[in-house]
This record gives C-alpha cells, sequence and structure tokens, in this order.
C-alpha cells in the first residue's frame, strides 16, 4: 500500500471529514445559539408572569414601609423594589443583601427591562425589570430567578452534541475512505495495468469500460500516447536496422577502393599512411554496424536462438583460452574455478556475453592484477561470476554500463573503451535466454558481474 | 582466369575490377543481373562474384536461373545480411562460398583462389618462405636450421599465413580461419594482435630479413622482400 496521506483517496477523504466538521460546527453552533435564545425567551415569559401576580401582593406596611406579601411561595423571590428617585424600598431577604444591579431610574436607558446578572461565582440570575403603579405612585419592580438550571440544562445538551461530533466523524471518514476507494479504484486497476506496460509490450493498450467518463477519458489519452511510442519505437528500431545497411555499401565501397589501391597502385609511403589510416576507420566502422545490427535483430525478436545443453564451465574455459593472451600481456592471472552446471542456451550467444566481460575485466584490470571467473549453480540459477581487480564503478554509472554507448570515462579512447556496445550486447544476449547480468562492486575490491540463468539440472 | 563480377554499385565494381586484374585475372564487371545472365550464357566464366543485392532481378534470383540451366561454374556471393537465414538461402540456391560485406578485398582473393582451385587437391606436406620452413607432419618449424617452439595457436596462424604467403591476410580472415570465429562482433583484434607479435618476436627477432610485415589498415602478411 502507497504511504496513505500521498493517496488521492487519503486525500479525498480528509477533505471529506474537514467539510463535514465545518458543516456540523457551524450546525450545532447555530442550533445552539437559536436554542438558548428560546430558553431565555420562556423564561422571560414566565418571569413576566411571576411579576404581575407579585405586582398584586405588594402592600403598604402600618410603619409606611412596603411589604410584599407572598405566603408560602416566598422560598427564593428575589425582588427588589425602588423607588422614582432610586431609593430602595424593599428587597426580598432569600437576597441575603446582595444587590441585583444599581439603583435604577425610571426610564433610564441604561437599565433594559430584561437581563441577565452575575451575583456570585455560580449563580446567574435573569432579571425582569418594571414600573408599577402603587398608591399614586411609580415604582421599580425588579424580579429575579436563578438561571442555573437553565445553564445546567443547555451544558448537558452541548456536551451530548460535542460528544456526538468525533463519533459521527468517524462514521463520516470511514464512509468517506470507502467510498473514495470504490469511485478510485478503476484508476488504480488502470495504473497497474498501465505499469505491465514496457518498451517490450507496447502494443497492449488499456480496456476502457466507458469511455465517456473521466475515467475514459483518461485512459483514451494513454492509449494515444501508447500508440505514439510505439511508433516512435517502431521507428527507431527500422532506423537503426535500415542505417546498419544502408551504410555497408558505401563502407564496402571505401573499403575495396582503398585497399586495392594499397595492393600495388601507391607506392609513396605517405600515402599508403594516409590510405592505411582511413582504412582503420572503416574497419572500426564496419564493426559497429554489425554490433548496432545484432543489437537491433535482437530488439525485433529476429534472431531465433539455436538452444541446446551448454556446459557454462566449458564456456568459461573457452573464453578464457580465447582471451588469455591478454593477460598474458598484462601478467594479469586469469583463472576458471568452480562447479560443473549446465543450462539450455544458445552457445555462440552466451560465449559472446562472456567473451565481452572477461575482455573488459582484462582491459579495466591493472597490471598484474588478477581476474577470477567462478562457475556454479543454486537451487534457482545457474551463474558465471567474472571478477575483477579493477578500480570499480562509481555508483551513478552502475545501471547505466549497459546501456548503448554508454562510458563511464567519457574521455577514454577508443583504443581502451571499444565502440560501447559490448556490455549491451552481453546483456542482451543474457535476458533473450531468460537471465540477467548483476553488478557488484561493493562485496571485494574490484567488480563482479554476475552471469544468472535459469537452471537446467544439477 | 576469366571471372564474372555482377556489381551494381559502380565504385566497388571498378575496385572489382581493378583489384582483380592486379591479381592475375581476366576480370568482367557486368553492372546489371540481366547483363551478367547473358554474358554468362554467351561466354565461359571460370568464376562469378555475384551481388545479392541488384536492381530488377536480384543475385538469388540469377543464381538459381543458372543452376536451372546446369551452368556449375562456382559463385561467390557478396550479401550485406548476415543472419543464418541469408546464409542459408544463398547456399540452398547453389552458392559455393560467401562474403558479407563489407568484405576485405585480401579475403576475396583468397576465396577465389580457393573455389578456383576445388577439386584439385594439392598435397602439401611442407611450407617455406626464404629460410623458414613448416613441416605439416611433424608440426615443427625452423628457420636458418634452428629449431622454434611454436604453440598451437601460433603454429596454426603461420601455417595460414604461409599458405598465403605474398598475399595480405586481414584480421577478418585470421578471426574466421584460424580463430574459427563466426560471429564479427566477437571481440578478437587484441588477440590477433598479440599474436601477431609473438609469432614476430620467435621467428623474427633472431633474423634477416624480417618475413611478417603489417599493411597498416588491410592486415598482416609474409614476404621475403621486406617491403
Amino acid at each position: 500500500m502507497p504511504r496513505f496521506r500521498t493517496t488521492l483517496r487519503a486525500r479525498l477523504t480528509l477533505l471529506y471529514i474537514l467539510l463535514v466538521s465545518i458543516v456540523l460546527v457551524l450546525y450545532a453552533g447555530g442550533a445552539s445559539v437559536f436554542f438558548w435564545q428560546k430558553l431565555i425567551g420562556e423564561m422571560d415569559l414566565s418571569l413576566d408572569r411571576d411579576l404581575e401576580t407579585i405586582e398584586n401582593l405588594i402592600t403598604s406596611g402600618t410603619d409606611g414601609k412596603i411589604r410584599v406579601d407572598t405566603g408560602d411561595q416566598s422560598e427564593n423571590l428575589l425582588l427588589e423594589i425602588w423607588s422614582e428617585s432610586g431609593d430602595l424600598l424593599y428587597r426580598s431577604s432569600e437576597l441575603g443583601g446582595q444587590v441585583l444591579g444599581p439603583p435604577i431610574v425610571h426610564g433610564s436607558p441604561r437599565h433594559p427591562p430584561k437581563r441577565s446578572v452575575r451575583l456570585a461565582e455560580n449563580e446567574t440570575v435573569r432579571v425582569i425589570t418594571r414600573s408599577h403603579k402603587f398608591e399614586g405612585h411609580i415604582v421599580m419592580v425588579r424580579l429575579g430567578v436563578s438561571e442555573n438550571v437553565l445553564r445546567e440544562q443547555f451544558g448537558e445538551m452541548i456536551s451530548t452534541l460535542v460528544l456526538g461530533l468525533p463519533v459521527a466523524l468517524v462514521i463520516v471518514g470511514l464512509t468517506g475512505y470507502f467510498v473514495a476507494g470504490r469511485a478510485l479504484q478503476p484508476l488504480d486497476a488502470m495504473a497497474r495495468h498501465a505499469k505491465q506496460i514496457n518498451a517490450e509490450h507496447l502494443n497492449e493498450r488499456l480496456a476502457i469500460e466507458n469511455p465517456d467518463d473521466e475515467l475514459g477519458h483518461l485512459g483514451g489519452a494513454f492509449n494515444e500516447t501508447l500508440s505514439k511510442l510505439e511508433n516512435s519505437f517502431g521507428q527507431l528500431k527500422r532506423f537503426t536496422a535500415d542505417a546498419s545497411h544502408e551504410l555497408r555499401t558505401p563502407l564496402t565501397a571505401i573499403r575495396s577502393v582503398g585497399e586495392v589501391a594499397l595492393q600495388n597502385a601507391v607506392e609513396d609511403q605517405g600515402h599508403r599512411d594516409a590510405i592505411g589510416s582511413m582504412l582503420e576507420e572503416v574497419y572500426h566502422l564496419t564493426h559497429l554496424v554489425d554490433s548496432l545490427l545484432i543489437l537491433s535483430r535482437a530488439e525485433s525478436e529476429y534472431l531465433a536462438l539455436q538452444r541446446r545443453e551448454v556446459s557454462l564451465r566449458d564456456l568459461a574455459t573457452e573464453s578464457v583460452t580465447l582471451l588469455e593472451v591478454l593477460a598474458e600481456e598484462k601478467h594479469q592471472s586469469l583463472k576458471v574455478q568452480g562447479d560443473e552446471s549446465i543450462v539450455s542456451g544458445d552457445p555462440l550467444i552466451l560465449r559472446q556475453a562472456l567473451v565481452a566481460l572477461i575482455h573488459n575485466a582484462i582491459k579495466y584490470s591493472p597490471a598484474h592484477g588478477s581476474i577470477r571467473v567462478q562457475t556454479g549453480a543454486t537451487n534457482e540459477n545457474a551463474f558465471v561470476e567474472v571478477h575483477d581487480t579493477g578500480p570499480g564503478i562509481p555508483t551513478e554509472h552502475r545501471t547505466k554500463i549497459f546501456e548503448r554507448f554508454y562510458r563511464v570515462d567519457k574521455a577514454r579512447n577508443r583504443d581502451v573503451g571499444g565502440a560501447g556496445l559490448g556490455l549491451s550486447i552481453a546483456d542482451w544476449a543474457v535476458r533473450a535466454h531468460g537471465g540477467q547480468i548483476e553488478l557488484d562492486c561493493d562485496s571485494e575490491p574490484g567488480c563482479t558481474f554476475r552471469i544468472k540463468l535459469p537452471i537446467k539440472s544439477k | 582466369m576469366k571471372i564474372l563480377a555482377i556489381e551494381d554499385e559502380p565504385k566497388v565494381g571498378k575496385a572489382l575490377l581493378q583489384g582483380l586484374r592486379a591479381e592475375g585475372y581476366e576480370v568482367t564487371l557486368a553492372q546489371s543481373g540481366e547483363d551478367g545472365f547473358f554474358l554468362l550464357n554467351s561466354n565461359p566464366f571460370d568464376l562469378v562474384v555475384l551481388d545479392v543485392m541488384l536492381p530488377g532481378r536480384n543475385g538469388i534470383e540469377i543464381l538459381k536461373a543458372l543452376r536451372r540451366q546446369e551452368l556449375k561454374v562456382p559463385v561467390l556471393l557478396l550479401t550485406a545480411k548476415d543472419s543464418v537465414e541469408d546464409r542459408v538461402v544463398g547456399l540452398d540456391a547453389g552458392a559455393d562460398d560467401y562474403l558479407v560485406k563489407p568484405f576485405a578485398f585480401p579475403e576475396l582473393c583468397a576465396r577465389i583462389r580457393a573455389l578456383l582451385r576445388r577439386g584439385k587437391p594439392e598435397a602439401v606436406l611442407t611450407l617455406k618462405i626464404d629460410a623458414l620452413d613448416m613441416d605439416l607432419i611433424t608440426r615443427s618449424v625452423t628457420r636458418d636450421n634452428t629449431p622454434i617452439e611454436l604453440t598451437v595457436r601460433e603454429f596454426e596462424l603461420l601455417e595460414f599465413l604461409l599458405r598465403n604467403k605474398g598475399k595480405v591476410v586481414s584480421r577478418e580472415m585470421l578471426a574466421r580461419d584460424v580463430w574459427k570465429e563466426t560471429s564479427r562482433a566477437t571481440p578478437l583484434d587484441n588477440v590477433i594482435d598479440v599474436h601477431i607479435a609473438r609469432l614476430r618476436r620467435k621467428i623474427d627477432d633472431d633474423f634477416q630479413p624480417k618475413l611478417v610485415r603489417t599493411v597498416r589498415g588491410v592486415g598482416f602478411m609474409l614476404s621475403e622482400d621486406g617491403r
């Protein structure tokens, strides 16, 4: 599974969760405000009614003081009566000396008729103030009731909402992830299929279920690109083959004319050298054209392998015998070791690969170095290793050395470097047999090229 | 000896004409298959050098028509294609030998000599140049009566050079006839150069005149005049 955060599916899900939580929070907030307003409104209504009742209970005592005779309903009665000029006329005992607000003057805009007043730490009181005509005077009657019960209820409602939110979001997230997965599943299938299409199978196309939907458009565009690619690849292959063929005719002419001239006609040594030098280049070019033709033919799968049982050990011995004079000239030791291992393959083509690798090893190992050719087999593979004591290959070049004309040292001249196609041909030869060439430059000094081939028998 | 060369590429044709004449053959050049076929039916030739890629009727068709008329003249095919299938097609059509373009001229000469010699077995037991003697029975080599020790490969190399003495042999000829290497892509040039150098050390270093010559850009040859 790809990294979670980077998948489109995960990002869609996260976006979905984010949107739903914003909507939920806005909705819950709005609902709470609305609900609170409604609760307060109802409380005010009931306060109004209570105040009306109380107004009828206001009497004047014998001492001239105002009394409120509430009878049995006296508990929790928070009541103040103020004169028009702002003197306190009455304050219920339940208030215990606490004030329901500053003194009020009739008509003062600073004293709204309805408001919440904080009495103590945990006590908020809803207060309603009204003027009342009593015995010819206007008095201000102010009645309060505790909001605590209301606030508790409201708090419970909020916590229910807040507790429910994560649960809702989890459900939303899971649903979103599932839905996104379902929607993206064809895309995933397309990606997997597309990955399997490589240079060797460019003729394949993606299956498109519905060409009119977005996925269909994408698949169509991809298939179109594949067609273009296939075309270009075909052109490139044909170009290599055609160019190689076309080059042969002029090369033949140059070579024949030059060689016939050297045969007898030219006596002057300077001219002979000039013609000889041109012929040397023609010779290199001929080899280059030959190698390119081998590769282009290999790519068009035109070259059929002549398979038979091949002993890798015999092949190694044969290749070493062919090249050992080169090692001798550099005073290098060149040895074949290891066990017998048999594969099914084309001996000529396999030998070409092995000769190229050993040739390389001799070329890049220093004088008095050593080259070891080791054969053997594991349970799955037969292998030949060519180990050299050269300077090794820098990491950044290792994946590229099998590419055509690739050189680790760009300045290397052709006498040492060859045409730059040897490893490409070796790589093709081994892959044509269902094997691969591995490169190991780390486990010991120098480099080891390992040809791995499917095993025939032990 | 009369040779008919059928080759449409003018420069290659001219080179064939000049080069083979210099070798002492009587050469006629035909620039198309039809011309060549007409010439073959009207004149006797000892050998035909036939290019496969010809305008009009190609070399293979000419060759088949030739063999249908029971003309037994040896045919050397020049082909630009060197895949196994192409060789088989050529040989099945009745070619006696083939050369892949671009060929080395000395190799063409060597093959022509071999084809003309065919049917006349030469029982050679000893080969000789200057005071260098090779005995093919005892596989020994002496120069000025001094025995020279050669490895198997060096012996075969010297034998091939001796059989073509006075003629240049190309690296391709050595790879094909001494090393029996069929693919031109095998990197044998360095190997051949090292063997030539060793052979030179053994047969030339302590003697006069020098016999092994390098012809730059073409190949090697054994010659007495040391030119």
